[in-house]
């Protein structure tokens, strides 16, 4: 899927102050419409706050230690796809806000849940070995079977972190092929790796993999693999 | 590994407690006894349970196509035999009174538990969706309006909702059929993107049931058909036991009409 690094801008009401201290962006009204040249805060969510875990944290810790020596990097995440950047007017130059406006109304859908409720994540690249690994931890609104993570939000997050892999190893790209297999439930709340590799490239395909392993890496939870297409500035 | 697997790790820094609107389900007549279990199965499933919300009915954000063909479906239910299956908050709403597996059981506490595609609960804001079950023609359709929280591409739905959708119509659909309960197995071939606010039908159809196993497929596309969005293949177990995974990894090949060159098929893994 496409994840665009460019400049990102929130409504004043969603900022999120020092840890610990942010409120929940109003969900029952509109949010008063703004301009998006007005002010431009990026507001990385891959970073700790209070809703994650210990496990969580432990293993952000230790691949933060990686990334000192240049040969892995983290990767920031934010909550909008701004029309306004390089990627989507090339890519989508029909890209608009929804129902008008100058409002930005739509949000990514894996950060478009409250803090701790949905989507806790952190992605980590290495550019070498052309992985992604991704630490995931699926809050309470990510319900499926009781008391389990439910089989489309570990499809959310393993078509994020193959499409991250992707976008790193050639450029934009969508999204063609998924195919999942899952082999032990998730218990919501917990923490989980998600490992994914480049296999390979042909032509304006890419061939991605990736796996979700519990922390200690004992339990295989689930595979996939995917194709994605890069995608062609002329043609869309 | 299941009774183990109900302990919470995480801790949230607080619960939530969302007020409740009380609505009376509307009564569902069945016409036919309950002879096969199917029948029974939904007929326990669509139980009108006071004091839950049923989110599969329409409301002001709907779009005018979801909203007709949602009417000409709730017409199908007093003639055709389709079935409009209710939709709560959670799934622990569902299975209240429901036959589960051995070692699945409904954990305690969970007040602040909330099923994936009712996450987002501000109307028209993230899945917008209702799902009609015909029992003896073992079809679903799902009629689906992605909002703009569950975008990826600009202006168009993530791909992760909309394998959420089928997931969770294959879900409903296979406990239904089958009694099916977890997902094996999904494979998905995006062809086209869902522009944000439109309205996406999934036809969902089982191929076969076998070993405690349930086969489906599902096409989404646009209400004139004229634009297939994507193509799924699914499997659902019973039991939720690791023995019934197989190893083997499946691939697909792509039928996209908008590429270049056809897509070669990938080996299988050994």
């Amino acid at each position: 899927m496409l994840r665009s690094g460019a400049l990102r801008l929130c409504p004043p009401g969603a900022l999120r102050g020092p840890r610990g201290s942010a409120s929940p962006p109003a969900r029952e009204s509109r949010p008063p419409p703004r301009s998006f040249a007005s002010e431009a805060i990026r507001v990385d969510l891959s970073l700790p706050n209070p809703s994650w875990s210990k496990d969580m944290r432990l293993l952000f810790d230790q691949f933060m230690k990686k990334t000192e020596d240049g040969s892995w990097k983290r990767l920031p995440s934010y909550k909008y796809v701004s029309p306004q950047s390089t990627e989507v007017k090339t890519f989508f130059p029909d890209a608009k806000p929804v129902k008008g406006a100058d409002m930005p109304q739509a949000q990514l859908f894996p950060r478009s849940l409250e803090e701790g409720r949905g989507f806790e994540y952190a992605m980590f690249h290495n550019h070498v070995e052309n992985r992604t690994v991704c630490i995931f931890q699926g809050g309470p609104y990510l319900q499926g079977a009781s008391g389990f993570l439910h089989g489309g939000a570990i499809a959310t997050m393993m078509d994020s972190t193959l499409g991250a892999c992707a976008l790193r190893a050639g450029g934009v790209a969508m999204t063609a092929n998924l195919n999942i297999n899952f082999r032990r439930p998730i218990p919501l709340c917990s923490v989980v790796v998600i490992n994914s590799q480049l296999d390979k490239v042909e032509g304006r395909k890419l061939f991605v993999s990736c796996n979700v392993q519990s922390v200690d890496g004992k339990t295989l939870h689930s595979e996939a693999t995917s194709l994605f297409v890069k995608l062609n500035p002329k043609k869309v | 590994m299941l009774r183990r697997g109900f302990q919470v790790a995480g801790r949230l820094s607080q619960h939530r407690v969302l007020p409740g609107v009380p609505q009376v389900l509307p009564r569902l007549i069945l016409t036919s006894t309950f002879g096969s279990s199917t029948d029974s199965l939904v007929s326990r499933f669509c139980l009108e349970k006071t004091g839950l919300k049923d989110y599969a009915l329409p409301n002001a954000s709907w779009c005018p196509d979801m909203l007709s063909l949602y009417h000409e479906l709730q017409e199908k239910t007093k003639t055709d035999g389709w079935v409009k299956l209710p939709s709560f908050k959670s799934n622990r709403d569902h299975i209240q009174g429901l036959k589960l597996p051995l070692g699945l059981a409904v954990p305690s506490d969970e007040r602040d538990w909330r099923i994936f595609t009712r996450c987002i609960q501000v109307e028209g804001q993230g899945y917008e969706y209702v799902i009609f079950f015909h029992p003896s023609k073992k079809k679903s359709i799902c009629l689906f309006q992605p909002g703009p929280y569950l975008e990826g591409a600009p202006g168009f739905a993530h791909g992760g909702s909309l394998a959420a959708m089928m997931d969770e119509t294959f879900s409903k659909t296979a406990y239904l059929a089958g009694q099916g309960l977890l997902t094996v197995s999904l494979s998905i071939r995006f062809k086209h993107l869902i522009p944000v606010g439109s309205l996406a039908v999934l036809n969902v159809d089982v191929e076969k049931i076998e070993d405690q196993k349930v086969y489906m497929s599902c096409i989404a596309q646009s209400r004139d058909q004229q634009t297939v969005y994507a193509k799924c293949s699914g499997k659902e177990v019973l039991s939720p036991s690791p023995r019934l995974c197989p190893a083997t990894i499946t691939h697909r090949t792509n039928g996209r009409k908008n590429a270049e060159d056809a897509v070669p098929s990938r080996d299988p893994a050994s």
